[in-house]
């Protein structure tokens, strides 16, 4: 399975990946990943390329990916052209503007925002499967805003054919996450795998 | 990261980003010196190898000043004895090679492994250079591998390369090997304590000038000839033949038809090309850029009809088979970048190599690469670009927006940046960069052009690039009497890699470290004018500024505020809270100042009102917006709790605190 993980710098990509990389590791399942990290200020588009089972080279081919995995919903469709056609896009609902998006908005440059419903829009019409999920709401609920990135590692999950079990995701994510976050992670986790399971 | 999986002792099977399989084959290899500058994409081999460090004693881990400095570290060990390693980003090793080439010349006792990062399509880099040609020009062994495990592999055997030769052993990586994870299958991790040797006992002469210049020539030469034959390296070049399903080991002389011939990362995306065409071909995969193997590559051409040279960035390696070819197989038909099939900019990819490998083989695409990219694009193009931009709190956009004030006019000014954080200026629209070059070369830059523009220069560079290779620019404006303006903002770290250490840093990797202060420095050197400021006093900073700006003769202006990734950290783990600042809806009045010109990702437009507003997720409560307000409206959150600082703040406690201060009617 190829998968495609993205976000805004800061809201923790990287970790939604090693995640995972580390259930195959536990499963003995062939994991290739290719991670963009460098500048580390925050703010920034980041996309980590991750294929499971099979593929040789860490960047999924345009039209290759299987899943997007978005933090943050521009970016499930600024890497769109990753997708295959007919794919799977799971997102968090919440948008966030970049300052020179606010900035041109002010100075009358753009007449107003670009909304979460254009962007739906266009996700959709580039044919993929859709599945949205509030990540910041479920993870407060599960006891910190920033377990969102887990949450949404919980929605894949709970895909039908996610090549790894959840007992095995489960264990990966309490060796992922820093310990004093474990059970607050969890809860996220349980939170965002059950309301896939619902969507499906 | 998971430094669990470089430190477990025994031998295992773990998900490894390339540069921690790096640490762990050098910790294998029983290294004892390692010294580092941090630039992506190596820096996490500096991170694991500090982490590593606190957990184990039987090895000297530091960061240097600059590459050069670094390099000279651990070869000082290596003409003890010792193992020692270091790694660089591509621009870094150019910093190092003045000592790479000497020290090629005299080599080593102790193995000595060199790693250097290239960054196609300069993702995090001011160019995209070729290091190759260091291994080639100093006359330097260079391995290249192309994934975790074989990086792992080949950083282990070549500190015994480096041994047997007595030389200095180069491994190579890209940005798409650097940064790609995956299963990597390492070996038993033992260590021998950290033992220094006799020098007396050990000593042979590392000097090279002249007569001794010569005789380390001739010597270097015949090691390079000798390692062509060496099996050892011979063992890390392979030939296979792939079935369109699987591949096999293959011999050199079977390759009948159409050959491929590749190195590094563009070896994957070979190999998953020919699987999605499910065509046959022979590869030649080089682990060794130098020397390169042409007997190998000879024997492995000669019954070809076809080669095809699959390598990112330069023609190096389709240089030498061009070479080899005229000899081997004159009628050989050349595929590569000399035949306009690849580019010699940018990385690749499957579509990239794909392209090329069909049209070769005669098969059809299996998927249209292209068309399906230019479908999506016209969708994607809705969502507005989103570059690195200063993050929430971060001292820079402070400085800048008070020197932008200070200035009045920027036409009247040169602007002379840097590398660092402060880059981002160039990109930044509330910003302007006249120039940006290298680590350090705004000084020597500025100092020109204040010899010849009619207006007055300003130069900027971070603190860690201070003592990286600011301080001889320093000196020569000073000693040659220069007429600027020189800030120097300093965040405490070297922040755009990852908030590492430096020498003016209040964080350390090794308790023996002093810290060096820059003021200090800068009194020492004679510069009469110094100007130190708060950076987060954005709105008090802009008579200072000015009247650094007015100064006649060199003055500078010392900024001092956190890096707020760094900051918030230590912050948070010290048990503080973080205050978010608000914005008080009924006092706002829309004039956006907090907005122009500023680019906080905090602040954006509530379109319900069209007022700004704060996120408190994002804020990280530095303030400095509250002072950008002409009319007052922007207060810290404490306010609402009587000064105390709630130590959780939610969105919907956000709305909830909106709605209070609506009831109230502002202040």
């Amino acid at each position: 399975m190829n998968v495609i993980y993205c976000g805004v710098g800061g809201q923790g990509i990287v970790l939604m990946s090693n995640i995972v990389g580390e259930a195959c590791a536990r499963k003995g399942i062939h994991v290739v990943s290719g991670e963009l990290h460098g500048l580390s200020q925050r703010s920034g588009s980041v996309i980590v390329h991750q294929r499971i089972g099979d593929g040789l080279s860490p960047l999924i081919p345009y039209g290759g990916a299987d899943v997007i995995l978005a933090l943050e919903p521009m970016e499930a469709l600024r890497y769109v052209y990753f997708l295959k056609p007919g794919g799977t896009v799971i997102t968090n609902t919440r948008l966030i503007h970049h300052p020179y998006e606010t900035e041109n908005f002010v100075k009358g440059k753009i007449e107003k925002y670009v909304t979460y419903e254009e962007i739906v829009e266009n996700i959709k019409k580039a044919g993929a499967k859709l599945y949205e999920i509030d990540a910041i709401k479920l993870a407060e609920e599960a006891g910190t805003a920033l377990a969102q990135n887990v949450v949404l590692v919980g929605a894949l999950t709970a895909l039908p054919d996610f090549p790894i079990d959840k007992e095995t995701m489960l264990e990966a994510v309490k060796a992922s996450v820093p310990e004093k976050a474990v059970e607050a992670n969890v809860r996220a986790f349980e939170l965002g795998y059950k309301a896939m399971k619902e969507l499906l | 990261m998971s430094l669990k999986e470089v430190l477990k002792e025994e031998p295992h099977v773990g998900y490894m980003l390339t540069n921690e399989a790096i640490v762990r084959a050098a910790l294998e290899a029983d290294v004892k010196v390692a010294a580092f500058y941090p630039g992506s994409p190596q820096t996490e081999i500096l991170d694991t190898f500090d982490r590593v460090s606190h957990y184990r004693d039987d090895l000297v881990v530091e960061i240097a000043a600059n590459e050069k400095v670094a390099l000279e570290t651990v070869a000082g060990a290596a003409f003890v004895g010792l193992r020692g390693f270091t790694s660089m980003k591509s621009v870094g090793g150019n910093v190092a090679s003045d000592t790479l080439y000497s020290l090629a010349y005299t080599g080593v006792k102790g193995g000595l492994v060199v790693v250097i990062a290239d960054d196609p399509y300069a993702h995090s880099s001011q160019s995209e250079q070729d290091g190759r040609w260091f291994g080639y020009t100093a006359y330097l062994p260079m391995l290249e591998p192309s994934n975790p495990q074989e990086a792992y592999e080949m950083v282990k055997k070549a500190f015994g390369l480096s041994e047997k030769y007595g030389s200095v052993v180069l491994v190579r990586t890209t940005t798409r090997v650097n940064h790609q994870s995956g299963l990597v299958k390492v070996g038993k991790l033992k260590r021998t304590p950290f033992d220094k040797l006799s020098w007396r006992e050990n000593r042979r002469s590392y000097a090279t000038v002249g007569s001794l210049a010569r005789k380390f020539k001739a010597e270097l030469l015949e090691k390079v000839a000798k390692m062509k034959e060496d099996p050892e390296f011979l063992a890390l070049n392979r030939v296979e033949y792939f079935d369109g399903k699987e591949v096999k080991v293959a011999k050199p002389e079977e390759a009948k038809g159409i050959g491929i011939i590749t190195s590094g990362v563009a070896y994957s995306y070979v190999l998953e090309s020919l699987q999605k065409l499910g065509r046959e071909a022979y590869v030649l995969k080089l682990g060794v850029l130098n020397p390169i193997p042409e007997k190998l590559i000879g024997d492995f051409i000669e019954g070809l009809e076809r080669v095809v040279v699959v390598e990112e960035l330069f023609p190096y390696i389709e240089g030498f088979v061009r070479q080899i070819a005229k000899e081997k197989n004159p009628d050989l038909e050349m595929i590569g970048k000399k035949s306009g099939h690849f580019l010699e900019m940018l990385e690749y990819n499957v579509p990239i190599v794909i392209k090329v490998l069909a049209e070769v083989l005669g098969r059809e695409l299996p998927f249209d690469y292209e068309g399906h990219f230019k479908r999506m694009w016209e969708l994607a193009k809705l969502a507005p670009p989103r570059m690195p931009t200063f993050c929430a709190g971060c001292p820079h956009r402070a400085t800048f927006w008070a020197l932008r004030r200070a200035m009045g006019r920027p036409e009247n000014y040169y602007l002379a940046n840097d590398i660092g954080c402060y880059s981002m200026l160039a990109l930044e629209h509330i910003g302007w960069t006249d120039s940006l070059l290298a680590m350090g070369a705004s000084l020597g830059i500025a100092h020109g052009v204040q010899h010849s523009a009619q207006e007055r220069v300003v130069t900027v560079v971070g603190d860690s690039t201070f003592f990286h290779a600011a301080l001889p620019g320093i000196v020569n404006a000073i000693h040659n009497n220069a007429k600027m303006t020189l800030i120097i903002l300093d965040n405490a770290v070297t922040a755009m890699t990852g908030q590492q250490a430096h020498p003016g840093s209040p964080k350390k990797v090794n308790p023996y470290e002093k810290r060096i202060d820059i003021e200090s420095v800068l009194r020492g050197l004679g510069v009469e004018k110094i100007v130190v400021i708060d950076s987060f006093q954005a709105r008090k900073n802009i008579g200072k500024l000015r009247e650094a700006l007015k100064y006649d003769g060199l003055s500078v202006v010392i900024s001092r505020g956190e890096c707020a990734l760094y900051h918030f950290r230590e912050y948070r783990r010290a048990g503080g809270k973080i205050v978010p600042y608000f914005v008080d809806k009924e006092a706002c009045e829309r004039a956006y100042n907090c907005i122009r010109d500023f680019g906080c990702p905090a602040i954006v437009v509530d379109e319900t009102d069209l007022k700004a507003k704060i996120l408190p997720e994002v804020c990280v409560g530095c303030g400095v917006c509250a002072q950008l307000c002409p009319h007052n409206a922007i207060h810290s959150t404490a306010v609402l709790y009587g000064g105390e600082d709630k130590p959780h703040v939610t969105i919907e406690d956000y709305r909830e605190l909106e709605q209070i201060m609506l009831r109230r009617g502002g202040q």
